[in-house]
C-alpha cells in the first residue's frame, strides 16, 4: 500500500469548530489499517509547486475566524490558489469546510456589500444578508447525493447508510451554479442557503461542506471514501465502527 | 426605587426557593431590570467593585478574592452561584442590599460573562477589572472570540482612568486593550509561588491565584494577610471540588471548552489526582452550547496520557460523541460504561469504585447535574 499524504492547509489560521479533527480522523482510520500516513502542514511560509501537489493524497482546509482568514487570504489568493486549482481540476481529492468552502467559490459578498473574491474553483457564490436573514446554526442531517452514493468506491466503503450528520454555523449563504451537484439534500437543517435544501458541493473529486462535528467524526463512510480515493484503491479493509454508527444514528434524531 | 426593587428581588427569590430547589438568582434581576433598567448605575460600595471576566477561571478567581477580602474582615457581595449575566448581577446586588438601598457589604466581587461585560461596564464603574483570558467557548451562542474582543475594545476607552486593569501577560490581545485604556494596566503570569500555598493545581490556577493576589496588593491589602488567606482557601464548586459519598471520593473538574479540558487533563496526568476511574460527561444543553465539535480541539495526546491505566466511563446527552472522540484519541470505553443517563452512570461508577477515588470531567450543565445527583440538591 502506498503512503497517504494529507496536506492540511493553514492549520493555525483556519482552526475553528474542531475541524482539525477531520485530519486526526483520516490519519487514525488509515493508521488502524496499517497505512503509512504523513500530514503536511501548509502555511504561508511553505511554497508549493506543480510537482509538490502531485504527491498529495488528500487536501484539507477548514474554516477560521475573520482575523485568521485575513492573515491567510493573500497567500491563498496569490501563492497557493493556482496550485490548488490545478490539483482540483486534475481530479485531486480534497475537502473544504465552511470558510474555506466559501473561498473556493467566485466571491463572498458581506452584509455591507463588500465583495471578497474567492478562487472560483467551484462555480458558486456566497452572500451574507446581515440581519435580514438569521445565521444558520444547528444540527444537520442530509441525504448524500445519488452520484456519490453510487460511486463504486463510496459504495464499497459505505457501512453507514445514505445520510451525513453534523452541525452547521454560518452567516453566509451559498448558491451553487447550475452545473454543480450538492454533496447532499437537507433532511434537517439549513444547508447551503436555507432555500433549495442543498448542502455542500461535489466537484470532480473535491467536496465542500458547511458541516462541522467535525464532518468526518460520525461519517466514517465519507472519511473512508476520501482515504480510498486518496490512495487510488477500490476498497479498504473494514474497521469496527459499531460505536460510530450508533453515534451517527443517534445524531439523526437530534433536534435542529 | 431601591425599596421596590429590593422587595421584588427578595420576594421572587423566596418564592423560587420555596417552589423548587434552585437558588433563584437570575429571575429577580430580570424582573427588576424591566422596571428599573438603570438600577445598577446607582450602586456604590465603600471599598469599591471588583469585576472579573474571561473565558475560564472566573468562578475560582472571584471565590478566592472574596475569601481573601473576608479574611481581612470585609463584608463581600459576591455572585457565588455564577449568575454572571446582567440579570444575575442585579439579583446579586439587590440581595446584598437593605431596603433603604444601603449595601450590606463593603465591597462587591462580581464575575461577569465575557459577552455581558460591555453591558455591565455601562452600569458599573469598577475599582479593578480583571481580564483572565479569552479562548473558544460556546461559539454557536457567542460567535467567534474576535467578536468578543472587538466589543471589549469598544468599551475599554469609556472606562474611568482610576480603574485598575489586571490582565494575563501571555494573552497578546490584552496588550492591545491596555494600549487603548487611559488608566494603568498591570499584568500577572503563571509563577507558581502563590499557587503552592493553596490547595489548587495547574498552570491555569497559578494564573487565577496571581490575578487575585496582584489585585489585592494593588488595592493596598497586606501581603502577609493575603498569604495566610491563600492557605485557608477551599476550591469552588465543581472546580477540583471533592464530594464524598459513602466511601467514594468524587473529584469534579469542570471541563467546558478546549482550554479548560486540556488544563484539567494536564492536572490528571500530573499524578496529583488520586482517581482510578474517569467519568467524562458531555451535555449539549443551551448553557453548554449545542455544538459539541469543540471536543476535537482537545489534544488527543493529553486524552491518551490522562486516561492511561484508568477505567473510563462516558455519560451525558452526547455520551456517544464523547466516546467516539476518545476512541479516535486511542482510548476505548467498554460499551457497558457508556450511558446517556447520568444517574445510572454515577451509580455504576459508584458500585465499581468501593473505597476509591474517582475523577469526573463534566461540561457546564453536566457539572451542575453531577453535583445535584451526588449532593441531592441543586446549586443553581
Amino acid at each position: 500500500m502506498s503512503k497517504l499524504i494529507i496536506a492540511y492547509f493553514y492549520p493555525s489560521y483556519l482552526n475553528l469548530y474542531g475541524d482539525t479533527g477531520n485530519v486526526e480522523i483520516l490519519r487514525e482510520r488509515a493508521r488502524r489499517r496499517g497505512i503509512d500516513v504523513e500530514v503536511v502542514y501548509i502555511d504561508p511560509t511553505v511554497s508549493l509547486s506543480s510537482e509538490a501537489v502531485k504527491y498529495f493524497s488528500i487536501v484539507f482546509m477548514g474554516g477560521g475566524p475573520d482575523s485568521g482568514q485575513k492573515l491567510m487570504y493573500e497567500d491563498l489568493y496569490k501563492n497557493k490558489g493556482p496550485y490548488l486549482r490545478e490539483y482540483v481540476e486534475k481530479g485531486g481529492i480534497s475537502l473544504f469546510i465552511c470558510g474555506s468552502y466559501q473561498l473556493m467559490g467566485h466571491y463572498y459578498k458581506s452584509a455591507d456589500g463588500t465583495i471578497l473574491n474567492g478562487l472560483g474553483i467551484f462555480d458558486l457564490y456566497t452572500e451574507h444578508f446581515g440581519n435580514h436573514k438569521p445565521r444558520c446554526i444547528g444540527n444537520v442531517t442530509c441525504e448524500i447525493s445519488e452520484e456519490l452514493r453510487h460511486d463504486p468506491v463510496f459504495n464499497s466503503v459505505n457501512k453507514v447508510g445514505r445520510t451525513l450528520v453534523g452541525f452547521e454555523n454560518h452567516g453566509g449563504r451559498t448558491y451553487l451554479g447550475n452545473s454543480l451537484l450538492p454533496l447532499g439534500k437537507i433532511i434537517t437543517g439549513y444547508g447551503n442557503n436555507a432555500e433549495d435544501a442543498s448542502e455542500g458541493v461535489l466537484y470532480k473529486n473535491s467536496i465542500g461542506s458547511y458541516l462541522h462535528g467535525p464532518l468526518l467524526a460520525k461519517n466514517p463512510h465519507l472519511a473512508d471514501y476520501l482515504i480510498a480515493k486518496g490512495l487510488g484503491m477500490d476498497s479498504l479493509p473494514e474497521l469496527d465502527d459499531t460505536l460510530i454508527i450508533s453515534a451517527h444514528t443517534a445524531a439523526g434524531n437530534l433536534k435542529q | 426605587m431601591w425599596l421596590i426593587s429590593t422587595l421584588i428581588a427578595k420576594k421572587i427569590n423566596k418564592v423560587i426557593k420555596l417552589l423548587g430547589r434552585g437558588s433563584g438568582f437570575t429571575f429577580p434581576g430580570h424582573v427588576v431590570l424591566k422596571i428599573f433598567p438603570n438600577i445598577l448605575s446607582s450602586v456604590r460600595y465603600p471599598r469599591g467593585i471588583i469585576l472579573v471576566s474571561g473565558t475560564n477561571g472566573k468562578t475560582t478567581t472571584t471565590k478566592l478574592i472574596t475569601h481573601l477580602l473576608e479574611s481581612f474582615g470585609l463584608g463581600v457581595v459576591h455572585n457565588s452561584t455564577g449568575a454572571n449575566l446582567l440579570n444575575g448581577l442585579v439579583s446579586t446586588v439587590l440581595m446584598g442590599t437593605n431596603l433603604m438601598g444601603k449595601p450590606l457589604g463593603n465591597v462587591a466581587v462580581l464575575e461577569v460573562d465575557e459577552f455581558a461585560l460591555p453591558l455591565a461596564l455601562k452600569h458599573l464603574s469598577p475599582t479593578a477589572l480583571l481580564l483572565l483570558n479569552l479562548s473558544r467557548d460556546q461559539l454557536d451562542r457567542y460567535g467567534e472570540t474576535d467578536i468578543i474582543l472587538d466589543k471589549w475594545k469598544e468599551t475599554v476607552p469609556g472606562l474611568s482612568d482610576t480603574t485598575i486593569l489586571v490582565c494575563d501577560s501571555e494573552q497578546k490581545e490584552f496588550h492591545d486593550i491596555a494600549e487603548i485604556f487611559s488608566g494603568r494596566t498591570f499584568y500577572f503570569d503563571s509563577d507558581p509561588t502563590f499557587l503552592e500555598k493553596t490547595k489548587l493545581h495547574g498552570t491555569y490556577n497559578a494564573k487565577n491565584v496571581n490575578a487575585a493576589v496582584l489585585t489585592l496588593t494593588l488595592l493596598g491589602y497586606a501581603q502577609s494577610g493575603i498569604e495566610q488567606g491563600l492557605e485557608e482557601f477551599s476550591v469552588a464548586y465543581g472546580r477540583g471540588e471533592v464530594i464524598t459519598r459513602e466511601n467514594v471520593d468524587f473529584q469534579i473538574f469542570l471541563a467546558k471548552n478546549p482550554a479548560s479540558f486540556n488544563q484539567n487533563l494536564d492536572v490528571l496526568s500530573s499524578g496529583k489526582v488520586a482517581g482510578k476511574s474517569i467519568l467524562f460527561v458531555l451535555n449539549d444543553n443551551i448553557p453548554d452550547g449545542r455544538d459539541v465539535s469543540w471536543i476535537y480541539d482537545i489534544s488527543p495526546d493529553k486524552i491518551k496520557d490522562a486516561c492511561e491505566g484508568k477505567e473510563i466511563y462516558v455519560s451525558g446527552t452526547r455520551a456517544l460523541d464523547m466516546a467516539v472522540r476518545l476512541s479516535y484519541a486511542g482510548v476505548n470505553t467498554r460499551t457497558e460504561n457508556i450511558s446517556e443517563n447520568l444517574s445510572s452512570s454515577i451509580s455504576r461508577l459508584y458500585s465499581d469504585s468501593r473505597d476509591a477515588s474517582v475523577t469526573i470531567l463534566p461540561n457546564y450543565s453536566a457539572m451542575l447535574e453531577t453535583r445535584e445527583i451526588l449532593i441531592g440538591r441543586k446549586i443553581l
